[in-house]
């Protein structure tokens, strides 16, 4: 009954040929449906950026396909949005012009703009820093400038590349809840990718842990559980046993590429 | 890139000069074919025309910018640790910095005469202001570390300057050095054309007034092979010089 | 505009000042250097009988139409160069062998080439400030963000729209730097210019008069373009701290 949204088939990104070609990601089968909240983790080396980067269009595969909702993946395009770790809000712009730039290339008139552009303001809490430019913010307003300009553009899947991993942790947690909140809220399909397994066992409703050298799928894990927000999942038992099951997955990984 | 590919413009734009010059389509005596400038500048250097102006010219820079350097370096240094220092010279530095000092030529000449001595002086204060000004920049941008640590052994302010800030100050300082370079060759060429007294650019502007123009191209490459060769050296000296210098962000 | 406090100007004065004292009080004759009182004097009567303002513009008229070719020129090669590898091979090369030639060197050539008049002057500025431009563009451009352009494609910025919107405004502070040196680059070539062959401008001025003896009139001269350059210097900083708002770095 849930509709598939993403669909990727022996994606394999290599570098290099011959015997001294390098995988960056081999063998990777993936189906995500609409509304997910697919979470990434791994090691790092195990291409979960180069992943994204993928479905976003940004790379091309050596070999395998993508496809979203039935149409192969051509290059960048609104309907991927992506929210990187640093470095995507443009730094001349305020954050009026930083929401607005998609709507402004998709031709969207300066009126209807401006309500929209409120609009995503409201949705990030950030009422009152319009005009401010991003070196003037915090890097937790900054993600959440970041977030809004890409959900402005009404993207069919959201992708998220360690978004709050340059953040400290008290950021990061009320950001996450901020995520949450909009997916539930708007029910979108998101990829997000973290090395964080707490972080990837709060968020995802299914977990993919990737192993490195090559990279490729490890295990999926479904949650099977709703997690509320701002709510303190530290007491909640399965949220423990899951976190724990992953993270010995993820530190197995780990230490094999570091004997 | 590999050589090679790097030679291919250029041998393409001199191969097009070539052609065009010798056909006739301009004048060859404005732009006279690549071929004849070459061999003028062989002859030049075989008859030992261009050796007097083009070690007068040499001198001259490097002269000048020796004592730029002698002078410039602890006075930029000064600036950069002692309040007064700075206080006085910086607005100084800072108001002649835009001026281009080639506008004193007439000025040094009637100081100086028409021979060495004013372009040595004018190179000087040309060289000067790269100099102070690195000096300074690198010397405000020691870190205060590293005076405690020395201050805590003892160093008295001086010595300081001498033993710390200007080892610290050094790749700054050395930027500076190859600004200098270029700037010193530019302005001994430039005061010749402009007042005579032997040289490179008398030479050349002799050659234009004279319709030799093959000297004068031949002189032009002379000029520029000096400043590349001196900017050369002073870039594969910084590398053993400077090899300790970890950079900062 | 001014970041920049009066008591800058205090040392300044302190020198004037010297020099006044040294004049008047015989330390310092009058066939080496003039009193200030003097040149202050020469100053004012060219300033208010319009000599000054109309060398000013024959000068800078110059100056400014080399400097906006190698603007326009130089950015878009720089733009070209970092965006297609191709340009990059082919142009680079030529540049670097232009580089070590002092352009005030190639004057003479210029103007047994187009004349004696502007146009040879304004085509040796436009070469020289060719270089830094397009050194600081080229440079500032490929140092742009890969992030920055994914994000502006991912939002749906064509290809074209892409060095407009992002690429550009991003490498700005690069540019800009670039630019200055530009500026004073074109001073030093002008005036070089003007000395060797001209019958107008500020060059001019101070060489005929240098040449007359006159040394207060060419010291006027003199001070009079260290503060044209000074305040031309200022006003762009000034300027460029207001287009460039955002910059984290606004210098």
């Amino acid at each position: 009954m849930s509709v598939s949204c993403l669909e990727m088939r022996a994606i394999e990104m290599r570098y290099g040929d011959g015997a001294q070609a390098v995988h960056a990601l081999k063998g990777i089968d993936l189906d995500i449906r609409e509304h997910e909240f697919i979470t990434i983790v791994g090691p790092s080396g195990c291409g979960k950026s180069t992943l994204l980067y993928l479905v976003g269009g940004f790379l091309r595969p050596s070999a395998g396909s993508l496809s979203l909702r039935g149409h192969p993946i051509a290059g960048p395009g609104p309907d991927r949005g992506i929210v990187f770790q640093r470095y995507s809000l443009f730094p001349w712009l305020t954050v009026r012009g930083n929401i607005g730039y998609g709507l402004d290339e998709q031709g969207v008139p300066r009126a209807e703009r401006n309500k929209i552009v409120d609009e995503y303001v409201r949705l990030v809490h950030l009422q009152g820093f319009e005009d401010r430019y991003p070196r003037e913010l915090s890097g937790g307003m900054q993600q959440r400038v970041a977030l809004a300009q890409t959900l402005a553009c009404k993207p069919d899947i959201l992708l998220m590349d360690e978004p709050f991993g340059a953040l400290d942790a008290q950021t990061r947690r009320i950001l996450q809840d901020e995520v949450r909140r909009i997916w539930r809220r708007d029910t979108k399909t998101v990829l997000f990718v973290t090395h964080d397994v707490e972080e990837a066992v709060a968020l995802g409703t299914r977990i993919v842990v990737m192993a490195a050298r090559p990279g490729r799928i490890k295990e999926v894990h479904e949650r099977g559980f709703d997690v509320g927000d701002g709510e303190e999942f530290e007491t909640n038992a399965a949220f423990a046993a899951l976190k724990l099951r992953i993270w010995r997955s993820v530190k197995a990984e780990v230490e094999a590429a570091n004997p | 890139m590999p050589l090679l590919t790097r030679l291919i413009p250029i041998v393409v734009v001199l191969g097009a000069w070539e052609l065009v010059a010798r056909a006739g389509v301009v004048n060859p005596n404005v732009f006279p074919p690549v071929s004849e400038i070459a061999v003028r500048w062989v002859q030049v250097f075989a008859d030992g025309r261009i050796w007097a102006p083009l070690w007068g010219t040499l001198w001259r820079a490097l002269a000048g910018l020796a004592a730029a350097i002698v002078v410039g370096i602890p006075l930029g240094l000064l600036m950069g640790r002692a309040r007064w220092a700075e206080w006085f010279f910086e607005p100084l530095f800072s108001f002649g910095f835009p001026l281009p000092k080639i506008a004193l030529i007439p000025l040094y000449v009637s100081w100086f005469g028409v021979f060495s001595l004013s372009k040595v002086m004018l190179i000087f204060t040309d060289c000067l202001f790269p100099m102070v000004l690195f000096s300074y920049h690198g010397a405000r941008g020691v870190s205060p570390i590293y005076l405690w640590s020395a201050q805590a052994r003892g160093t008295g302010p001086v010595r300081m300057l001498w033993r710390v800030v200007l080892p610290l100050s050094l790749a700054s300082i050395y930027d500076g050095i190859q600004v200098a370079v270029v700037v010193a060759v530019l302005v001994a060429v430039v005061s010749e054309m402009v007042s005579g007294g032997g040289g490179l650019g008398e030479l050349m502007i002799r050659a234009y007034r004279y319709g030799d123009v093959r000297t004068a191209f031949a002189t032009l490459v002379t000029i520029s092979l000096i400043g590349f060769i001196l900017f050369k050296l002073a870039q594969w000296v910084r590398g053993s010089l400077l090899h300790w210098h970890v950079a900062e962000a | 505009m001014k970041a920049f406090s009066i008591a800058k100007l205090v040392p300044l004065a302190l020198l004037l000042a010297a020099w006044q004292a040294a004049s008047i009080s015989g330390l310092l004759p009058k066939a080496v250097l003039p009193p200030f009182s003097d040149v202050a004097a020469s100053l004012t009567a060219m300033l208010g009988s319009g000599e000054l303002i109309s060398h000013t513009v024959a000068s800078f008229g110059r100056a400014g139409a080399g400097f906006a070719i190698a603007l326009i020129v130089g950015v878009a090669l720089g733009l070209l160069m970092a965006r297609r590898a191709v340009v990059q091979r082919a142009v680079e090369p030529i540049l670097l062998l232009i580089y070590p030639v002092p352009k005030p060197a190639i004057i003479p050539l210029f103007m047994v080439w187009l004349g004696i008049g502007d146009a040879s002057k304004i085509a040796v500025i436009a070469l020289a400030c060719l270089l830094p431009v397009v050194i600081a563009t080229f440079n500032g451009t490929r140092s742009v963000d890969q992030m920055l352009i994914w994000s502006a494609q991912a939002r749906g910025t064509s290809e074209r729209r892409i060095l407009w919107r992002v690429v550009l405004p991003a490498a700005l502070p690069q540019i800009a730097a670039g630019v200055r040196t530009a500026i004073a680059i074109a001073i030093i070539v002008l005036v070089s210019s003007e000395f060797i062959s001209s019958e107008t401008g500020l060059g001019y001025l101070i060489f005929s008069y240098g040449g007359a003896g006159a040394d207060d009139a060419m010291l006027a001269v003199v001070i009079y373009l260290a503060i044209l350059g000074f305040l031309l210097d200022r006003f762009y900083l000034a300027g460029l701290r207001r287009l460039m708002s955002w910059h984290a770095f606004a210098h």
